[in-house]
């Protein structure tokens, strides 16, 4: 309400600065109008010219004279907008049709909103550049992020590049085999096959993960034209978790520099799993728990916990 | 399909089949399991024909032809010990005019009828295994549909099975020891069938 009244106050400063504007404009015409009918029939050249200039003349001061007028008008007015944290679209909270159009309110939350991320997200950066060879799963959405604009040479590492470190890794793990294939252009689709327990999914970005799903041994991984599935998730509820997990496990292992060590990090921890049947939880000693076997994989020490049994 | 294993449950002292049955099942839902509709499996015993064995009066081999409702459109033919051939469904119409060299001992045909509960990623299916009229013994099968690999998961199988089979404690079967490394298939199953029902005939009649 504060800024309906102090607009009210000024209302009449208002009206006259509106003259103003008015007066200015038909002054700045008359300028232009004396111009235009150029020098009026005189006897001598010399009075042409003088009955000119005295015109012209007269025409800019009064434009100078209305102008002044204005600025002091506008003065007068003051700048309610500039009071409001919001500028000009503060003036928005003075439509009357508040129940129709919320835009106000909307538009205070968005405010708001954003004003609570780019807090956070200022922390968050801080934090990280104190630590920027790891990242803590904790702050997964704004490193998220972050990750493409961090590292924009590494994007455009070339295809032969990626296909070496992709076969160094599947020479690495006997039990793993990795086929790759490029389907939409240059960037690389893994196919992971992990003993005869899963089969992993994984698209890539140059050397970077975006995206990884988890699927049975048993499990059809192609669509009908015979295309990498990459959309749908398993059947299976273990698999389903697992896919969950190793979501997580793309934003824990991050190191910009080298991306190649983060694809073998993955790799290394998803091969953990040849033993997702066979190990009982650390922590409870059990193998089941609500029907699932141990889905957690630790990052460091690699070993099995069921996800409600890890800290 | 993932890996699945057969064993028979005991008759609870003092119950009759149908309350040891319905014993498990209440267990069953107790832990959470859904029922999914029924499941059948059944059997028929085949003897080779006298005019087709050898002169030394060797006995003949059985054969056994087994459905299962999860493969309604699957005939399976098994040996004991021996191959398991998984055929069309018509398998049948073809035993009728084999009946020079097998005859269909229809007094032992056997099957077991239940219901299916789903738990988590484990199928479960407990039956009443009967031969003719009279209810013989109780199957219960689970099948972890995640893994094919029956000895990655055995000791995974068993925890889940004494969660609700209390103290009866089921030892791996036999087919689990065939092949180490290989993908578990529908036969090893039929086979598990075919052993439960055999160890069934040979026991004596229940009484309900
Ligand atoms: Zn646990």
């Amino acid at each position: 309400m504060a800024d309906v009244l102090s607009v009210g106050v000024n209302l009449e400063a208002f009206a006259q600065a509106i003259g103003a504007i008015q007066a200015l404009r038909s002054s700045v015409s008359r300028v232009f109008d004396c111009l235009k009918d150029g020098m009026q029939n005189k006897e001598t050249l010399e009075g042409r010219e003088k009955a000119f200039i005295a015109h012209f003349q007269d025409h800019l001061h009064s434009v100078n004279r209305d102008l002044n007028e204005l600025e002091r008008l506008s003065n007068l007015v003051g700048k309610p907008s500039e009071n409001h944290p919001l500028h000009n679209s503060g003036l928005l909270s003075l439509d009357p049709v508040q129940d129709k159009t919320p835009l106000y309110s909307q538009l205070l939350q968005a405010y708001k909103w954003s004003n609570k991320l780019q807090y956070h997200a200022g922390l968050a950066s801080g934090l990280l550049n104190q630590q920027s060879l790891k990242r803590s799963a904790n702050q997964m959405g704004v490193s998220a992020k972050r990750r493409p604009k961090a590292q924009p040479t590494t994007l455009v590492l070339p295809p032969q590049y990626v296909d070496d470190v992709i076969s160094r890794i599947d020479r690495m793990f006997p039990e793993m085999s990795i086929h790759l294939s490029r389907p939409n252009g240059t960037s690389a689709m893994l196919l992971v096959t992990l003993g005869k327990v899963l089969k992993v999914i994984v698209v890539m970005r140059s050397l970077f993960i975006d995206r990884t799903i988890v699927k049975g041994y048993n499990e059809n991984v192609y669509t009908e034209d015979g295309k990498l599935d990459i959309w749908s998730k398993s059947n299976y509820q273990v698999f389903q978790k697992v896919t969950d997990h190793a979501t997580t496990a793309l934003l824990h292992y991050q190191l910009p520099q080298m991306p190649d060590v983060v694809v073998r990090s993955f790799m290394t921890w998803l091969r953990s799993y040849i033993k997702l049947f066979q190990a009982p939880c650390q922590r409870c000693g059990k193998f089941l728990q609500d029907g699932l076997p141990p889905t957690w994989r630790d990052f460091r020490t690699l070993e099995a916990f069921h996800d409600t049994c890890r800290q | 399909m993932g890996v699945t294993c057969v064993s028979q449950m005991p008759v609870a002292e003092g119950k009759s089949v149908q309350q040891t049955v319905e014993l498990l099942t209440r267990k069953l839902e107790l832990l959470g399991a859904e029922k999914q509709g029924t499941f059948c499996v059944d059997c028929e015993t085949y003897h080779t024909a006298a005019s087709t064995m050898g002169s030394q009066g060797q006995a003949g081999k059985l054969m056994y032809v087994m459905h299962n409702s999860e493969y309604p459109l699957s005939c399976f033919a098994l040996f004991e010990n021996g191959p398991c051939l998984i055929a069309d469904a018509n398998f049948d119409v073809l035993m009728v005019k084999l009946k020079g060299f097998f005859q269909n001992a229809k007094a032992n045909k056997i099957e077991t009828r239940g219901t299916r509960y789903q738990y988590c990623d484990f199928l479960v299916k407990v039956g009443t295994v009967t031969m003719g009229p009279s209810a013989r013994g109780i199957s219960v099968e689970v099948e972890y549909g995640p893994c094919v690999v029956a000895s990655d998961c055995w000791n995974l199988l068993l925890e889940f099975l004494q969660s609700f089979l209390g103290s009866h404690n089921p030892g791996a079967p036999a087919v689990f020891g065939n092949r180490h490394d290989g993908v578990y298939g529908p036969a090893d199953t039929m086979a598990q069938y075919m052993e439960l029902f055999n160890k069934i005939r040979k026991q004596q009649q229940v009484v309900d």
